[in-house]
């Protein structure tokens, strides 16, 4: 009994030497993991300045004046509704293939098609975050910054962003987590990130436990550290509230 | 000053102002009384286009601000406001509440508009605060730096919406002093209000409003010693 379970951890060890030491293969995990975690960081860029943008141009739609509305936010707005109607109504993988099969059929950059389709993606529900985060701002300090002859820009710049910001980063905090775990569907297209490296060596060592379990533990982990950086930080932001 | 001329306002098939006429003149303290509900928030709210009008023109100054091509953050840098519940901007100082719009609006420089900050603290007795953040303060204080944020943009003309409805009674005391002053230095000012003391010390001119409709508007002497309108005698029963 106890020489069997000998044996058994012998073999896994043996699988998972191969899976990880042998030919130097922890290296591919490595810089699985660069590529992974640089385009999250990208990607998440994209998709702020995308959600910004578009919060901004669909609640200034919104707020405006009877008789005074802008044709050109009409246009802005009709775009951004068809922008976020589209992402948000298709399957994140359906759109990564036509990134790389259609659109950039002729790029050999797999890494940058994949943070621009995951980035698009993303912007279109960091836009909805955003755009509710502005919404959680009570009225009455947009109204007393509009009183005081601040124009509508400066309104949101120096008022309701910044307090916005406070409500939003939760939200934020959890897209930032379902965007590393995205970056997985990229392997698809051949992006060289984690999940690309961990099954072309299951397919050269024919095992995939190994190599899936670890790159699932890898996954788990940064995500755990993540959440708890984000946790400390809120509190820090939620202790300024009682100055 | 300000002109209004067939005001009206409703919100969806709700009319809450019913084409109101009335002219505001330059020094006039003019206190809008009546029921809530009866339309005298919504008519401040519409002198500086918070609310945009129904139906009717508004004239400040000789610029018809109900114009869409009007700008109106130019004319609002003219008209300060004082809300129900502050609205300090609690994410800045006390000091950077009161400077923001100056500066932003390119009234004046930051170093200017620090020192006039600070001559204003001193004239509400919160010059220790200017540092502080408005969650620190209490309500009397936030409305005393609010008034303050406003006067800052130099208005010609200071519109308070219920300033001290949400004040605890011990504090209604300390805003209402500051108003007085600021009655007494000779400022423009509507202030739709609850205080019948405030209305018949500091008030030139008394409207009460019911139903979306001016009902009867008299000097305070008049207005709260003889009331006309058999609703305005009814109200006024209720709350003197």
């Amino acid at each position: 009994m106890f020489e069997a379970f000998g044996r058994w951890l012998d073999w896994m060890a043996g699988r998972f030497y191969r899976a990880f030491l042998e030919a130097d293969r922890w290296k591919l995990y490595l810089q699985g993991l660069g590529v992974t975690l640089e385009m999250t960081v990208i990607a998440l860029a994209l998709g702020l300045i995308l959600g910004l943008v578009i919060a901004v141009v669909r609640t200034a739609h919104d707020q405006q004046r009877p008789g005074r509305r802008s044709f050109l936010l009409g246009i802005a707005n009709v775009l951004c509704n068809i922008y976020t109607t589209v992402i948000r109504g298709t399957p994140m993988m359906v759109q990564l293939l036509i990134w790389s099969f259609v659109i950039f059929s002729t790029s050999r950059n797999k890494v940058m098609v994949g943070f621009i389709g995951l980035g698009i993606n993303s912007g279109a529900y960091v836009a909805e975050i955003i755009r509710g985060g502005l919404m959680s701002v009570d009225i009455g300090q947009s109204e007393a910054g509009r009183s005081l002859g601040l124009n509508y820009f400066d309104t949101m710049r120096f008022i309701v962003i910044p307090q916005a910001f406070k409500n939003i980063l939760p939200s934020l905090g959890n897209e930032f987590i379902t965007l590393f775990k995205d970056t997985s569907l990229v392997s698809a297209i051949g992006a060289a990130e984690l999940t690309y490296h961990a099954s072309r060596i299951g397919g050269r060592t024919f095992d995939y436990m190994p190599p899936l379990i670890g790159i699932a533990f890898m996954y788990l982990a940064i995500v755990i550290v993540f959440t708890w950086a984000q946790g400390k930080l809120e509190r820090r932001l939620r202790e300024s509230d009682r100055r | 000053m300000i002109d209004v001329k067939n005001l009206s306002k409703s919100f969806g098939d709700h009319l809450v102002l019913d084409d109101i006429s009335e002219h505001i003149s330059p020094g006039e303290k003019v206190v809008v009384i009546g029921p809530s509900g009866s339309g005298k928030s919504t008519f401040l709210r519409c002198l500086n286009l918070l609310e945009t009008p129904t139906k009717g023109t508004i004239t400040f100054e000789d610029t018809v601000i109900t114009d869409p091509k009007v700008k109106i953050d130019r004319v609002r840098q003219q008209m300060g406001m004082v809300f129900q519940h502050f609205n300090l901007f609690p994410n800045m100082t006390i000091r950077k509440n009161i400077t923001l719009a100056p500066v932003r609006t390119g009234l004046m420089r930051q170093e200017e508009a620090d020192g006039l900050a600070l001559s204003l603290l001193q004239r509400v007795d919160l010059v220790d605060k200017a540092e502080a953040y408005p969650n620190q303060l209490s309500g009397g204080q936030k409305q005393r730096i609010a008034i303050v944020r406003a006067l800052a943009m130099k208005p010609k003309v200071m519109l308070f919406d219920e300033p001290t409805s949400a004040l605890d009674p011990e504090m209604v005391g300390e805003v209402l002093d500051v108003m007085k002053e600021l009655a007494r230095d000779g400022m423009t000012m509507v202030v739709v209000t609850h205080e019948m003391g405030f209305a018949r010390e500091v008030g030139s001119r008394v409207l009460f409003m019911d139903g979306g409709h001016i009902l009867e508007q008299n000097t305070p002497q008049e207005f709260f010693d003889h009331p006309q309108n058999p609703r305005t005698q009814l109200f006024l029963s209720k709350v003197l």
